[in-house]
């Protein structure tokens, strides 16, 4: 689920990056850390969308850097269990596949793959049906609803299943 | 009488704090934290407009101290020498320390410096507000 949040960080700035354009500086500092990074409690932080304010700086002694409290808002990006996502696969072999919904990794177990589907070794592994009706391959792209997630301080990975009413390929490349 | 007791614990255990949440950046937070607790006077800087309003007038001296200068003076030489941009026109200076102290002459260093006290209270000082009066003319050779 994608949240529009606003979050503080300390910015530490060099002094090379003084003068009128302190601010910008500031901020494109502050695209460049965090947009794209991920903790544990918010989520992947997807965009920065504004700046709310930039409190007063304190110099550090000793480096002559100057720390910065600056709160801004940003969009991210959290899973959470029970979700329901869309997402393209990215590795399918014996024990399952792997798909991605933007930064998030997910894996679906072959326990969690509908009982029908049968894996298919060769050069392009997949999973299908015995009809061969529908087919589960690298780059399909499958509705999947997360039945776990296991959230470190700089990663999120979650476990999805596709065994469920209106689950399952929405888009296959094979067949367009 | 015991039961008195019984229900004191129970309202202590009610009051207990909650726990701390454990954000990003809060190592760097502690660490901010302790530098803070090492340096007695942070000093300040000054590039965006004041916002707290002048509550009490200050009572601390006017004028710099030695130390305060020492300090400025070496923290903005230190930022010159790393490339930070000059606040004075130059003519042919190239040693930062000189060039701070040129800037100190000239009040236009960006600093606010906040003078603690022992209750804990402080009171901020630009840098442009105070009289500096001592034997700098000697050391940097006269002007």
């Amino acid at each position: 689920m994608f949240f529009h949040i606003v979050l503080e960080r300390n910015m530490q700035l060099h002094p090379r990056y003084f003068g009128r354009n302190l601010r910008e500086n500031l901020v494109s500092k502050l695209m460049k850390d965090v947009e794209g990074t991920c903790s544990g409690r918010h989520g992947f932080v997807v965009a920065v969308t504004g700046i709310e304010n930039i409190g007063k700086g304190l110099i550090r002694d000793g480096t002559g850097f100057v720390t910065f409290p600056v709160k801004y808002q940003c969009v991210v990006f959290r899973p959470f269990k029970g979700e329901i996502l869309e997402a393209v696969v990215t590795m399918v072999n014996k024990m399952g596949f792997f798909a991605e919904a933007g930064p998030v990794q997910i894996f679906v177990s072959n326990h969690l793959i509908p009982d029908d589907m049968e894996f298919q070794s060769g050069d392009m592994p997949n999973y299908t049906t015995s009809d061969g009706s529908v087919k589960i391959q690298k780059d399909s792209e499958v509705r999947l609803k997360i039945i776990g997630t296991r959230v470190d301080a700089t990663e999120i990975f979650c476990i999805g299943t596709i065994k469920d009413d209106f689950l399952g390929v929405i888009n296959d490349p094979a067949t367009v | 009488m015991a039961d008195d007791d019984y229900d004191d614990m129970d309202m202590g255990y009610e009051d207990e704090p909650p726990e701390p949440e454990i954000e990003e950046g809060a190592e760097e937070d502690l660490e901010n934290n302790k530098n803070d607790e090492l340096t007695g006077d942070p000093l300040e800087a000054d590039d965006k407009e004041e916002e707290q309003p002048v509550q009490r007038p200050r009572k601390t001296s006017k004028y710099m101290t030695k130390y305060e200068r020492a300090r400025i003076l070496g923290t903005r030489a230190l930022q010159i020498s790393m490339n930070a941009p000059v606040m004075v026109e130059l003519e042919g200076e190239t040693d930062p320390l000189e060039i701070a102290m040129k800037e100190l002459r000239e009040r236009k260093i960006p600093f606010t410096i906040r003078r603690y006290l022992p209750d804990g209270s402080y009171e901020d000082w630009g840098v442009d507000e105070l009289i500096v009066e001592d034997s700098w003319k000697r050391q940097v050779g006269g002007d």
